[in-house]
């Protein structure tokens, strides 16, 4: 029972940097841009997130900052792919390797440092019922997102650009505009969840932030199908395995024959396999938006 | 200019490109940009020693650029060079240490060994895609991640570790590989071994069998249009899966240098991002072979000189934000072509109606 609820209390600690990243997946990719640049955008917002938060000793201004970040980080996508019609693969590559350079190059600039950011006094959000804000957003953004996206016009224009951007263009929709504006706020929530992570979990940051959480956010888009509720479950999923496993772990002898064997590898390998195993087996085939990754050319044939 | 030629310059202007942008960046933060842009240079080619450095870093780019480019040749994104190239480096590492042969058999028997373990990974990733439907992006992504966890924390540190009681230098990590499994070396006063010839063997021959060969044909075929292959009877997912053994076996072989020619065992901590900086290299060099040869030449010196970057107070890292920089440049190439053509074609239709008018302003 203990364990149960510490695993539950570490689910809702760590599942809203991965629910917010892929939401901003889902967002970015239903309108028709693939977005592997989440990685890239988390680490931006994490950086941003704390050096504000620091600056100012304000933490929400930390999270406007992590939020920012991560928009002008797509904002680049947004230029490079939808205005440019690059490829959106490449683009997403390059914003991952440019934040992996840039936010090393500027914590040493900043904090004089390549490892942690060493800041004693992160200023904290305020905590309601012992959980941050975080976890709150998390649990009910997924909802809002698919209320939004299924429910009003500009969700119904999003959707409609993702799977023919031809037709809703012939309806005087704006692919651009579209795309941009979903480009953005994926950006703002990937942002606002590696933020998440200086200022709600580790409360400082760290050079090897995010991690591989981006790329886990983009298997939890595909993984969820593309929808909100289903990369929310998929993310939520994810934080269990990864709760289970680092249980697991504590709750190993820290010597002993069991500690020889040297499990640890295959316990921290074990969520990423087992995603793989469902993604080929349980989930089936699936289905991207028809559009997703294809620039939009209002002159092409279709 | 033909299209080859315009890649190229576009490729090279994209390198400048980031160079200088990645100036001004260090100027702006208030740091000696010249200065450090000459120690660049100079720690890539200013002695015996650099040079070697930067041969070494190029054979290995060379690996693994060729890795994700003949991925792209079929039209797959192997983002799993990374583990890849890891599970190669293992697998030298085990077969240079367990065997006992003359060298002229035991340095082939290494590298063999690490190009089946690069293609074990890539082949699933391959299988998972043409049996499974699961996109090789998101496959190569979460086979890095049991690659790395699986070496690194427990083969490492478990069944594969150097005994601790032995006299061996170096207490983490596997043991030492024989000196007979050793990469030979060049020239005295440089690390400059056998691996870049190797690795400029490999990328010609990558060439021939891609512009000259049935097979080549068919893979470029599957990646230009794979329902248009399948229609004129190309065995697609035979090709899938040929591309991506040779993908993986190629990072694999990256590993393989750099544990066989520099590191002698495969070390505790080796996180060397020679895998994903292959993506880099391969984009800038457009999927060519030869392409890939050359920047990952670009490469292997910017990474080789960004360590005296120290010198100024910069941190190497900044060879990361150059290629980053180098691929987003690349990636607006096409658009950009297309504009430099809008822009000539309006001078041209200007011309033209100049003409039509009859006669010159």
């Amino acid at each position: 029972m203990i364990l149960l609820l510490s695993i539950l209390r570490s689910v809702l600690d760590f599942a809203p940097p991965l629910v917010l990243a892929a939401l901003g997946g889902v967002i970015s990719e239903r309108s028709g841009v693939v977005n592997i640049g989440l990685e890239g955008m988390m680490r931006v917002g994490a950086f941003f997130a704390c050096w504000a938060a620091f600056a100012s000793q304000n933490a929400w201004t930390g999270a406007g900052a992590g939020i920012a970040a991560g928009t002008a980080f797509a904002a680049v996508h947004a230029l490079v792919s939808i205005h440019g019609r690059a490829d959106q693969v490449v683009s997403g590559i390059a914003l991952n390797l440019i934040a992996l350079g840039l936010v090393t190059f500027l914590l040493e600039a900043t904090f004089g440092t390549t490892g942690t950011a060493p800041v004693e006094t992160l200023p904290e959000l305020p905590s309601l019922l012992g959980r941050s804000p975080y976890t709150y957003v998390a649990l009910a953004a997924p909802f809002a997102v698919h209320a939004w996206l299924h429910f009003t016009v500009p969700g119904l224009r999003l959707r409609a650009v993702g799977e023919h951007p031809h037709a809703a263009a012939t309806l005087g929709v704006s692919v651009a505009r579209v795309r941009w504006a979903a480009v953005l706020a994926g950006g703002a929530l990937a942002g606002l969840g590696g933020s998440a992570l200086s200022l709600a979990i580790l409360h400082r940051f760290d050079n090897k932030m995010p991690a591989g959480l981006g790329f886990m956010a983009l298997a939890a888009v595909v993984f969820g199908k593309w929808t909100p509720l289903g990369a929310f479950g998929a993310s939520v999923f994810f934080a269990l395995a990864n709760a289970g496993v680092d249980a697991v772990r504590s709750a190993m002898p820290p010597s002993g024959p069991l500690a020889d064997l040297h499990l640890d590898g295959i316990l921290l390998a074990a969520p990423y396999l087992l995603t793989l195993a469902l993604l080929a087996g349980f989930v089936g085939r699936a289905v991207p938006p028809a559009a997703d990754g294809i620039p939009y050319d209002p002159e092409a044939k279709h | 200019m033909t299209s080859g030629r315009r890649t190229i310059a576009l490729s090279a202007a994209a390198m400048v490109s980031a160079l200088a942008v990645g100036f001004v960046a260090i100027a702006l933060t208030g740091k000696d940009a010249a200065g450090g842009y000459s120690r660049v240079l100079d720690g890539a080619f200013g002695s015996t020693s650099a040079l070697g450095e930067t041969s070494v870093k190029a054979a290995v780019l060379t690996c693994t650029g060729l890795s994700v480019g003949v991925a792209f040749v079929v039209g797959l994104f192997n983002i799993g060079a990374e583990g890849q190239f890891i599970a190669g480096a293992l697998a030298a590492a085990v077969v240079g240490r367990a065997l006992h042969l003359p060298t002229a058999i035991h340095v082939p028997a290494s590298l063999l060994a690490a190009a089946a373990g690069g293609a074990l990974p890539a082949l699933a990733a391959a299988w998972l895609k043409v049996r499974r439907g699961v996109h090789e992006v998101i496959s190569t992504i979460m086979l890095n991640w049991v690659v790395i966890y699986t070496v690194q924390d427990w083969l490492v540190v478990g069944p594969l570790r150097a005994p601790s009681t032995s006299a061996e230098v170096s207490s983490s990590g596997t043991g030492q590989i024989e000196v007979t499994a050793e990469l030979p070396r060049l020239f005295d006063g440089s690390r400059l071994d056998i691996g870049l010839p190797i690795a400029v063997v490999l990328a010609v021959l990558t060439w021939l069998l891609l512009s000259r060969t049935v097979l080549g044909y068919e893979m470029r075929a599957v990646g230009a249009n794979i329902e248009a292959s399948r229609a004129a009877g190309i065995p697609v997912a035979r090709r899938l899966y040929l591309a991506m053994a040779l993908s993986g076996a190629f990072a694999g072989l990256g590993g393989a240098f750099l544990i066989l020619g520099t590191e002698h065992h495969y070390p505790g901590v080796f996180r060397t991002g020679y895998g994903f900086d292959g993506i880099a290299v391969a984009l800038v060099g457009n999927s060519h072979p030869l392409g890939v040869l050359a920047a990952a030449a670009c490469f292997g010196a910017i990474r080789a000189g960004a360590t005296r970057l120290q010198l100024v107070g910069i941190h190497p890292s900044f060879a990361e934000l150059i290629q980053g920089l180098a691929v987003l440049f690349v990636a607006t190439r096409a658009p950009f072509a297309a504009a430099l053509d809008r822009v000539a074609g309006v001078f041209r239709s200007g011309r033209e109606r100049l003409r039509r008018r009859g006669g010159s302003p």
